[in-house]
């Protein structure tokens, strides 16, 4: 494990974290026994270490995510998912590609961790986006068509995850 | 045909569409950059839709909730690994293809790559 020298090694105990991410765990489990009650056995360990193991490697108390912003959040990626999607779907198919490839640099605002790595990956689905590199504070993203609003998008982007991780964009 | 079902085969076959489109591109497009874009964008409506589809004709709500759990678990997969083909082709010096010289940058921003 990292040591962190403005933390203690040991994560302090959170009884709201540990209910809502056991419960979140909990339901997983009844989807994936599809509702059958005789498998609640492995299910009660399965639940119980995978809350553990959440809650060392994310420990509580960095910032509860805000409900209205995941809604936003979840509301914007599936537009702009189902837009890149169809986006790219059709220069596929298109007989003379249109395509303008470039690699473009561009500041990150966000503040490093869970933030910036959900931003790469968010990035990477959708439309015209694709993360390469991501060193300090600039990312390097392969573009399919140079001349659409990029940097637009990414900061809408960035927008929407500081709003839902209640952090500085 | 109920119109559940309607709307079932329609999403199915949308999916499949989709499906076909990624691998048209991931075919027709000029480098690795560029299927990746394929691969991850158009793939992943294909499930999207593929599951919705399913999900529809599922016996009960647990398991139509099982195949829809696939769709965000394979997103996490696909844009991961997505990002670290991306990066190492990079860190190879594989430049992205047909990246005009001086481009213009739109928005402010800086342009590299390309001869």
């Amino acid at each position: 494990m990292h040591a962190r020298p403005d933390r203690s090694p040991l994560p302090r105990f959170s009884l709201s974290a540990t209910l809502w991410r056991g419960g979140a765990f909990a339901l997983i489990w009844w989807i994936l026994a599809e509702g059958r009650a005789d498998s609640w056995g492995i299910g009660a360990v399965t639940v119980a270490l995978a809350t553990t193991a959440s809650l060392r490697l994310a420990p509580p108390g960095q910032g509860r995510v805000s409900f209205p912003g995941l809604l936003g959040f979840a509301a914007f990626f599936l537009v702009q998912s189902a837009w890149g999607g169809a986006q790219v779907a059709a220069r596929a198919f298109r007989s003379r590609m249109d395509l303008a490839p470039a690699l473009v640099d561009l500041p990150v605002t966000l503040p490093a961790g869970m933030a910036r790595i959900l931003l790469l990956n968010t990035l990477n689905l959708m439309p015209g986006t694709v993360s390469v590199e991501l060193r300090g504070n600039r990312l390097c993203l392969h573009v399919l068509d140079h001349r659409l609003p990029v940097a637009e998008e990414v900061r809408q982007t960035e927008a929407h995850i500081a709003r839902m991780l209640r952090v500085a964009a | 045909m109920t119109p559940l079902e309607a709307l079932s085969a329609l999403l199915l076959l949308a999916g499949a569409g989709f499906y076909l489109a990624g691998t048209v591109g991931l075919l027709r497009f000029p480098d690795v950059y560029a299927r990746l874009h394929a691969l991850t964008k158009a793939d992943n409506l294909g499930l999207g839709l593929i599951a919705l589809g399913l999900a529809l004709q599922a016996e009960n709500l647990a398991a139509g909730l099982k195949i829809l759990l696939v769709w965000p678990l394979v997103l996490v997969a696909s844009a991961a690994v997505s990002f670290a083909i991306a990066r190492r082709a990079h860190e190879l010096g594989i430049a992205p293809a047909g990246a005009a010289s001086p481009v213009q940058p739109a928005g402010g921003v800086d342009q590299r790559g390309g001869p």
